[in-house]
């Protein structure tokens, strides 16, 4: 585990006062609070660091113990160990200071593996100077799933905070897409209302058709002959073979839509986008002789 | 409307423990909507992740009413500019 350097992370030195410290918490609170930068994790991450730091620096018996150990923290851990349980045998426990620190409607008490060594589970300070909440914590969760799963609507149990919760995902849910399940989060303060899941989808492409919304697109190779001379082909969609009439001189790159063969619309049940298929022309090659001649006639036609 | 959905803004002053002019500043910045049903002044349970982050903004970040207006209008125009950067990027799969 390595040593985490609060004074680096507050921007600070070590003979920073107290006001100094709330200083520079509150100027880098403004600048990383979630509230000021929804989804950005990296921003999250830096506040809970910032969090954190304030938590040791702001209490002095935390930054007492903290500069008294610096980097060599783990080897005074031992000791210290030793210490605190001797001292709970005698009813004293640890402390908790009383400084501010912001708070949310996030997961803002995450302290680290360093923390919880150093000062221990019960050690970051509780309530004092936090905003009062009342309705309960929303759940944030990443959902993974191929395309291919949502053509249809279908029934997925989801393991949130160890309850098993049965959602239903809506048929053409897109890449990115966030669902809101209505009190799903933490349950309410003091008779307060429940908190919300929020699940974000991460939909991977698994099929062999690109989609964008409710519309697909796929390239279909097409012959050099049944390009000039038109003819039939048959094609994939998703739900499965199509026989398509291919016109006399189709060009390359000629795009045609298969109305209703793409995507299910995201929440309106029975309707589906289109599927776009490019026609790729395939120029024969390895000609022989005669294929060579009849070319060149042609040719002559042509010039 | 169901009237479980809906908190008196009463409750939110004492759970919160907010002065009522705040509430009432927040939704005369239109911040928050306020529903009135029968000489009593409510707010949508739906609303209240957002009340919660605006009263976050006032008290913890010490951002005036003006501040928030401000906050709430570039955190909407964010919204909408993380929503089309989503679709650009799902579009940018089709080249790929």
């Amino acid at each position: 585990m390595e040593f985490i350097d609060y004074y680096k992370i507050l921007e600070l030195d070590k003979s920073a006062s107290q006001a100094n410290i709330k200083k520079a918490y509150r100027k880098l609170a403004r600048k990383y609070h979630p509230d000021l930068n929804p989804s950005d994790k990296s921003a999250q991450a830096r506040f809970q660091q910032i969090n954190e730091a304030n938590e040791v620096l702001s209490d002095p018996e935390k930054r007492k113990k903290y500069d008294k150990h610096g980097k060599d923290w783990q080897q005074a851990e031992q000791f210290e160990q030793a210490q605190r349980q001797q001292q709970q045998q005698y009813g004293r426990g640890f402390g908790s200071g009383g400084q501010q620190s912001y708070s949310g409607n996030f997961d803002n008490d995450t302290f680290s593996d360093f923390f919880e060594q150093m000062f221990g589970g019960g050690a970051r300070s509780k309530g004092s100077g936090r905003s009062p909440q009342y309705k309960g914590q929303d759940f944030n969760a990443e959902l993974q799933l191929n395309l291919s799963d949502v053509f249809t609507s279908k029934k997925q149990t989801l393991t949130v905070n160890r309850k098993n919760i049965r959602i239903t995902i809506p048929a053409g849910v897109e890449n990115g897409q966030t669902i809101k399940i209505k009190g799903y989060g933490g349950s309410g303060i003091q008779g307060g209302p429940k908190g919300d899941l929020l699940i974000t989808f991460n939909i991977v492409n698994d099929i062999k058709f690109k989609r964008e919304k409710e519309n697909l697109y796929t390239t279909v190779d097409v012959d050099f002959y049944t390009a000039i001379l038109g003819g039939e082909i048959t094609i994939d969609t998703f739900t499965g073979k199509v026989k398509l009439n291919v016109k006399p001189e189709t060009q390359p790159g000629t795009q045609i839509k298969l109305k209703g063969k793409g995507f299910p619309k995201y929440k309106k049940e029975g309707q589906f986008g289109d599927l776009y298929i490019t026609y790729q022309i395939k120029m024969p090659t390895n000609l022989n002789t005669r294929e060579k001649e009849l070319f060149q006639e042609l040719q002559k036609l042509r010039s | 409307m169901n009237l479980n959905d809906l908190i008196a803004i009463d409750e939110l002053c004492i759970r919160y423990k907010v002065e009522y002019t705040f509430i009432r500043s927040l939704s005369e910045s239109g911040l928050i909507e306020m529903i009135r049903l029968e000489q009593t002044e409510y707010l949508h349970c739906d609303k209240i992740s957002e009340f919660e982050k605006m009263h976050r903004l006032y008290h913890d970040l010490n951002i005036n009413m003006e501040g928030l207006e401000a906050i709430q209008h570039l955190l909407e125009k964010l919204k909408e500019l993380q929503k089309s950067n989503l679709q650009l990027q799902n579009r940018l799969n089709l080249y790929e």
